[in-house]
């Protein structure tokens, strides 16, 4: 069981300041997503010419 | 809430002075029963006493000991042979997590009798019973038809009833709410169980591994890279606060978002407090989407059960959903007279389950790495290390390979006087897995305090949450499964 501050929790996320993306996290948002589509485009199409095997 | 405090599990990371981690601590309680389990292929039936629940409308006959050869214990002797048993088992467990046995052992009994006492309530016929063929056995005239492993729910239910009403009591028995615990015992000996299922069908159940692999591509490069963004711009989250979210809502709850925030350097804190609303969501997904997946994919049983491990968050929610789904929509089609094996559609859930969480060490590192080279670049001493893929791998899916890998040569490498028993020997071990599951259920419940999560006054945090399972992860995971899985069906039960 954890035990924290509910006051410091709940105002450090009501006031946290707005920390901007950085060029690495949009890199890293970008490629993942980009990387995971082309990945999911080609098992999608394996699964087409390879169907489940009964 | 007056002492401002949720209940999670504790990371793994704060019992540095156990013997054993839970995952270790899940691995040698799953073999233990999957051993003894295999000891009946010798003609040596150790665990034939765990007490079994069948549907039932007369108590006398609603409890007994799986095995035939233990039946002068009667249903009340198998219960408390059954309880005595897991009681020694787990109080041996807590000592090695460096837990305090007398109160484990006492909160333990509270959970095991509260639990097991619910599961027999939602086997009462009137609860569970499914085909017009059941109802007029039982001598009824209507059926909520929940089926018997419906009966979870009422586990669930009592839980929550604690959690919600009752949270002086919930306290009393945290030390033994562990539902991370039980799932993962459960699933070390899903893998046994799985294995007899699939050696009938090697096809099927391989092709089903290697979709697993879509599992792992939507999970780690699609969902986290769309919650991390939501989380950061829409919702203006700090890193520290962002990358553990976005991990528990779309890689594994609670686990994922404990790795993540350590990899990342963030305080303790952040993941705790995201696990805890990771479960507080995963039981809405779980009291909802096996009654959705019943109700619109009942045609497409395989379908249903990838869409519980992509969706719901968290191992124990997902397997449990896909214990329930599989029920559920067994129940639809043996209605209509299609009777499909059992077994593959919980099968599904848990295996993709099961890829997604094998690369949690090494999406942790990964972040890590960025975290500390690019993004909060600390002293070389601080920075991330491969050795952390290996201390953040959960352990206790060994247990579910070596069960699997066991179950599978019994089956298909064995004479065939050995071979035939298997799946009886493996079935005593499986109810064992179902007692794991129901305590599961109600571990999640006790720790679900919906009120205590309200009046933290988190209402960005749930917000993100609710946009991103229900908005996207719900529907992508539903929409990747229909690919993947559409037109493939279980085979029929002979």
């Amino acid at each position: 069981m954890s035990h924290f501050s509910q006051a410091d929790l709940h105002d450090e996320l009501r006031a946290a300041p707005i920390e901007p993306l950085l060029p690495v996290e949009k890199k890293l948002i970008i490629w993942s997503l980009s990387i995971g589509l082309v990945l999911l485009a080609v098992l999608a199409t394996v699964n087409h010419f390879f169907p489940v095997s009964v | 809430m007056s002492n401002a405090s949720l209940a999670v599990p504790s990371p793994r990371t704060a019992e540095p002075a156990a013997l054993l981690n839970e995952d270790w601590l899940a691995v040698i309680l799953g073999l233990v029963i999957f051993v003894s389990a295999l000891a009946a292929l010798v003609h040596v039936d150790l665990i034939g006493w765990v007490v079994n629940t069948s549907v039932w409308n007369n108590f006398g006959s609603a409890l007994g000991p799986v095995s035939k050869s233990y039946s002068p214990l009667g249903g009340a002797g198998a219960l408390l042979a059954t309880y005595a048993a897991l009681t020694i088992m787990l109080s041996a467990g807590a000592a090695a997590l460096n837990t305090d046995v007398k109160r484990f052992a006492l909160a333990f009994t509270a959970v095991f009798w509260i639990a097991y006492a619910s599961w027999i309530v939602g086997n009462f016929a009137n609860f569970a019973a499914v085909t017009p063929a059941e109802q007029q056995k039982f001598g009824i005239s209507w059926s909520l038809k929940l089926t018997n492993e419906g009966a979870y729910i009422f586990a669930l239910i009592a839980g929550l009833i604690i959690a919600n009403f009752l949270p002086r009591f919930a306290a009393a028995i945290k030390d033994a709410v562990r539902p991370e615990l039980y799932i993962k015992v459960a699933i070390v000996i899903l893998g046994g169980f799985f294995a007899v299922t699939a050696a009938g069908k090697l096809n099927l159940a391989s092709s089903l591994l290697l979709r697993g692999v879509a599992a792992i591509v939507e999970a780690y490069l699609i969902y986290w890279a769309v919650v991390y963004f939501v989380a950061r711009k829409w919702f203006g989250f700090s890193r520290e606060w962002a990358a553990p979210l976005a991990s528990g809502i779309s890689i594994c709850g609670v686990s994922a978002a404990i790795a993540v925030g350590g990899a990342i350097r963030s305080r303790p804190v952040v993941p705790v407090l995201v696990s805890s609303l990771v479960v507080v969501f995963a039981v809405t997904e779980v009291l909802i989407l096996p009654f959705v997946a019943q109700a619109f994919l009942s045609h497409e049983p395989m379908v249903a059960g990838a869409w519980m491990g992509l969706a719901v968050k968290t191992d124990g929610a997902a397997v449990a959903a896909g214990g329930i789904t599989e029920s559920l929509i067994l129940a639809k089609n043996a209605a209509a007279g299609i009777h499909y094996q059992p077994g593959w559609i919980l099968g599904t859930a848990a295996t993709i389950k099961v890829f997604i969480d094998i690369f949690i060490g090494i999406w942790a590192f990964v972040l890590g790495y960025i975290w500390t080279n690019h993004i909060d670049v600390t002293p070389d001493s601080n920075k991330a290390k491969a050795r952390e893929i290996w201390q953040r791998f959960p352990k206790f899916i060994i247990g579910f390979v070596v069960t699997f890998i066991v179950g599978l040569y019994l089956a298909l490498g064995t004479p065939a006087d050995v071979a035939r028993n298997v799946p009886a020997a493996i079935g005593e071990a499986n109810t064992f897995r179902v007692i794991f599951f129901i305590l599961t259920f109600f571990s999640i419940g006790v720790l679900s305090n919906f009120r205590a999560l309200w009046q933290e006054g988190f209402g960005k945090l749930v917000a993100v949450y609710v946009v991103s399972i229900f908005g996207f992860v719900v529907w992508v995971g539903l929409l990747i499964s229909w690919i993947f899985f559409h037109g493939v069906t279980p085979p029929l039960a002979s």
